[in-house]
């Protein structure tokens, strides 16, 4: 039955496709094919800037992030800073929303390096709040992704910055 | 200002059709991908053609195993929020093929339906709406509520749509506007007493901030008219009394109510609102109209002086207008309405939700807001600045592609220039004879060991002990047995004894510094050979890697040439669809001048007339 309602489908968009030669029907057309166009110029852009072998992304997330009001993050990569980014309040609450912010993509040597994020914002009782959290990893010849995420402890009643590495 | 508020008004209002697809992705989504996540924040912040395109990305390089549906089912919606239906359509017709999980399923079903009733397959999109089984995340399940709604009022079946909006929350955003939307349909259905009972509903709601109370003005006003055709004239008034003077509405409100006086034969009470609505702008529909309804009231009461004077007032205020709208329509036929709205309202991204904020400054403005209100116009124009953001996304790629180009072009020189060098430095460093040396020292290594030979391990000033003890025993032996040298062999017995001990005792340290230091040669040796792997590798592949990033370049290239002047073309044809879609407005509003002007001649005619007839002989002037 579901296949056959498939198949009905189908047929509709066909008949649809065989109608949409107007206007509208060729910009909905050109649409598709920039947005395809687009993926295809940042796959290069990513192969060619960023290959596999000595990609690294930073990302950061926010688990409930109740207790600390985010404002930024620098992120250092070997003692050199690779990302300082003020957050406006949209960004903030499309963190709340689950959004994850990639906040830097860049390239690593294979071998040992070391991480540093500073987050920057108000903790519980509007205090001023700056808390730093280190990683050291190995680049192997993956692409690696390191997530910086925002929990809240609520044993603690304080923020927790947790670094977690995806493989 | 106020063109902007009706403007939001009239975009809140279409709501209703327009579904969300920000519901797309689940509320506070748990994200196990952080690329999913990564278009997820950017979507969020309705950066939708970025997240579309990052999230197409990462679905090429397969970094969203945990999402793979989430993604299809956000892939989809953004899709179908271009406007593209018939591929918006395969994703989710694919997601229920595949048995997706009953969340995603019914999340592909609610699209579904949405893409049949945008696209007037009715029955197909209530087939579709019903076949959802759960609670839909977040207001989605309201949007699917307002959608099944709309299918069933579409289909004519006002009761069960009725029934269907009965069960949003009272509290929610959405349920005014569509009981409104309802109320309406109904009245123009054909079921008056259902509509006229919503409609009075919320005109007598409470209505706690701006927009509910504008759109309580606007359910009064459509239930004003409505009894007013129905010949209700006291319920008419009950209705457009409740209207606030300086809402929006109050012109439609004091013409309505004038009307509804006129209708009870108090032509007294109508000339109070004709006479406050003449002296307003006379670009407001409302104030047109009263411009005739005024002077018939003077007719009626019998002061047809007065009457005449203002039918004559009217016809050339609509003369006036006639020629304000001729030039608002050259103007817009010139460009300057699109051209202006478009420098007014830049946007970063594609349009979804996306409303016009700002108004271009324009003779004659007031003609506009009816034409910018309207949902068709809004599409177009949406379309047209979708197609400017392609136009400028084309040109900055194509800007791109060739700093690629020459970004290739240099790394193929710089391998090309420094691979001798490479190769030269790989020479000296010949492997073959390191690896004999390593297995010689490993050989003596082996041959100290099982011989447990101290002296094998003797360090640089040992080893010169030894040597310098080797050329005394020499000599001791040449002095044959002389006594004299007896205490010399002895003293050299014994040193020779004490140093084979310190040579024993050390024997076993150095045994093992020297498997340790071997095993280093070895991993030297190891990584040694894996760059010398490499750089054969690199020497074989890299040229091909390069020469296939160039290869990959002009193809692209030539999508991009080939799409920007489509997308210019199209970009052209769209702003004359929008310009005459502006110009079909005005000119309807032409129309509505030339028949008030009939309408006004045909009543001058009348008084003319009636005063002929009076001054004739034998009429009512000529007894007197």
């Amino acid at each position: 039955m579901q296949r056959l309602l498939l198949a009905a489908l189908l047929c509709l968009a066909t008949a649809a496709q065989a109608t949409e030669t107007g206007l509208d029907g060729r910009i909905q057309d050109v649409k598709g094919d920039v947005i395809r166009l687009n993926r295809d110029l940042l796959v290069l852009e990513e192969e060619l800037l960023f290959p596999a072998s000595t990609q690294v992304a930073v990302f950061v997330s926010m688990d409930v992030g109740k207790l600390f009001e985010l404002e930024s993050v620098q992120v250092k990569l070997d003692d050199k800073i690779v990302g300082n980014y003020l957050y406006t309040p949209l960004e903030v609450q499309s963190l709340h929303r689950g959004g994850v912010q990639r906040l830097h993509l860049g390239n690593l040597k294979t071998g040992p390096h070391e991480l540093v994020a500073f987050f920057t914002g108000k903790g519980p009782h509007e205090r001023d709040y700056r808390r730093g959290t280190t990683l050291k990893f190995d680049k192997g010849t993956d692409a690696k992704y390191i997530e910086l995420r925002i929990k809240d402890s609520s044993a603690k009643l304080q923020p927790e910055f947790e670094v977690k590495v995806w493989q | 200002m106020r063109l902007a508020a009706v403007l939001r008004r009239s975009t809140r209002a279409l709501a209703g059709v327009a579904c969300s697809c920000a519901l797309a992705a689940p509320a506070a989504a748990q994200v196990a991908d952080p690329h999913y996540g990564d278009a997820l924040f950017q979507f969020f912040q309705e950066r939708h053609f970025t997240s579309v395109t990052t999230l197409m990305v990462s679905q090429h390089f397969e970094r969203l195993p945990w999402h793979e549906d989430d993604a299809e089912v956000l892939r989809g919606g953004l899709l179908l929020s271009y406007g593209l239906h018939r591929e918006a359509g395969q994703i989710f017709a694919g997601l229920i093929e595949r048995g997706a999980k009953p969340a995603v399923r019914d999340r592909a079903w609610y699209y579904l339906a949405k893409i049949r009733y945008q696209r007037g397959y009715l029955a197909e999109g209530l087939d579709a709406i019903t076949r959802i089984e759960g609670q839909l995340p977040g207001a989605l399940e309201e949007d699917r509520a307002l959608l099944h709604a709309n299918l069933l009022l579409a289909r004519g079946d006002a009761p069960a749509a009725a029934a269907v909006l009965q069960r949003i929350a009272p509290a929610s955003a959405a349920a005014p506007y569509a009981r409104y939307n309802l109320g309406v349909a109904l009245v123009r259905g054909g079921d008056g007493s259902a509509g006229r009972a919503l409609l009075d509903e919320l005109g007598r709601a409470p209505a706690p901030n701006e927009e509910l109370r504008s759109l309580r003005d606007k359910a009064n006003v459509a239930l004003g008219f409505a009894a007013l055709k129905d010949e209700q004239p006291e319920q008419a008034r009950v209705a457009l009394e409740r209207v606030r003077l300086d809402s929006p509405q109050a012109s439609k409100a004091l013409l309505g109510f004038g009307w509804a006086a006129a209708a009870l034969k108090q032509p007294k009470a109508a000339l109070v609102p004709w006479t406050e609505l003449a002296g307003r702008d006379a670009a407001d529909a409302a104030v047109l109209e009263a411009s005739i309804a005024l002077p018939y009231a003077y007719a009626e009461l019998g002061a047809y002086g007065q009457a005449l004077a203002r039918y004559q007032d009217a016809i050339g205020a609509y003369a006036r207008e006639q020629r304000a709208l001729d030039e608002s329509i050259a103007a817009v036929r010139r460009g300057t309405l699109v051209d202006a709205l478009a420098a007014k309202n830049p946007g970063e991204e594609m349009g979804w939700f996306w409303a016009l904020r700002e108004l271009p400054e324009m003779p004659h403005a007031g003609h506009l807001a009816p034409v910018l209100a309207g949902h068709a116009f809004q599409e177009a124009f949406k379309n047209y600045r979708d197609l400017l953001f392609l136009a400028g996304n084309l040109k900055g790629w194509q800007d791109s592609l060739g700093v690629f180009g020459d970004m290739v072009d240099t790394r193929r020189r710089a391998f090309a220039e420094r691979l001798p060098e490479f190769l030269s430095r790989s020479r000296e460093l010949a492997m073959a004879p390191l690896k004999a040396r390593r297995d010689a020292l490993a050989a003596q290594l082996q041959q100290a060991e099982s011989a447990a030979d101290g002296q094998a391990f003797a360090d640089t000033r040992e080893q010169a002990l030894i040597e310098r003890l080797d050329r005394v025993q020499t000599a001791l032996k040449q002095s044959g047995g002389d006594p004299e040298a007896a205490a010399a062999r002895e003293r050299t017995r014994r040193v020779a004894g004490a140093l084979e001990w310190q040579l024993a005792q050390r024997h076993a340290e150095r045994l093992w510094a020297a498997r340790k230091a071997l095993a280093a040669t070895d991993t030297a040796l190891a990584e040694a050979r894996e760059r010398e792997a490499a750089l054969v590798k690199a020497q074989r592949d890299e040229p091909a890697r390069i020469a296939a990033f160039a290869q990959r370049i002009p193809p692209l290239a030539q999508r991009i040439t080939a799409l920007i002047p489509r997308v210019d073309t199209l970009a052209a044809e769209q702003k004359r669809e929008v310009q005459e879609l502006a110009v079909a407005e005005l000119q309807r509003q032409k129309d509505r001048l030339n028949g008030y002007t009939v309408q006004a001649r045909f009543a001058i005619a009348q008084l003319q007339d009636r005063a002929r007839l009076a001054q004739a002989p034998g009429g009512p002037d000529a007894a007197r």
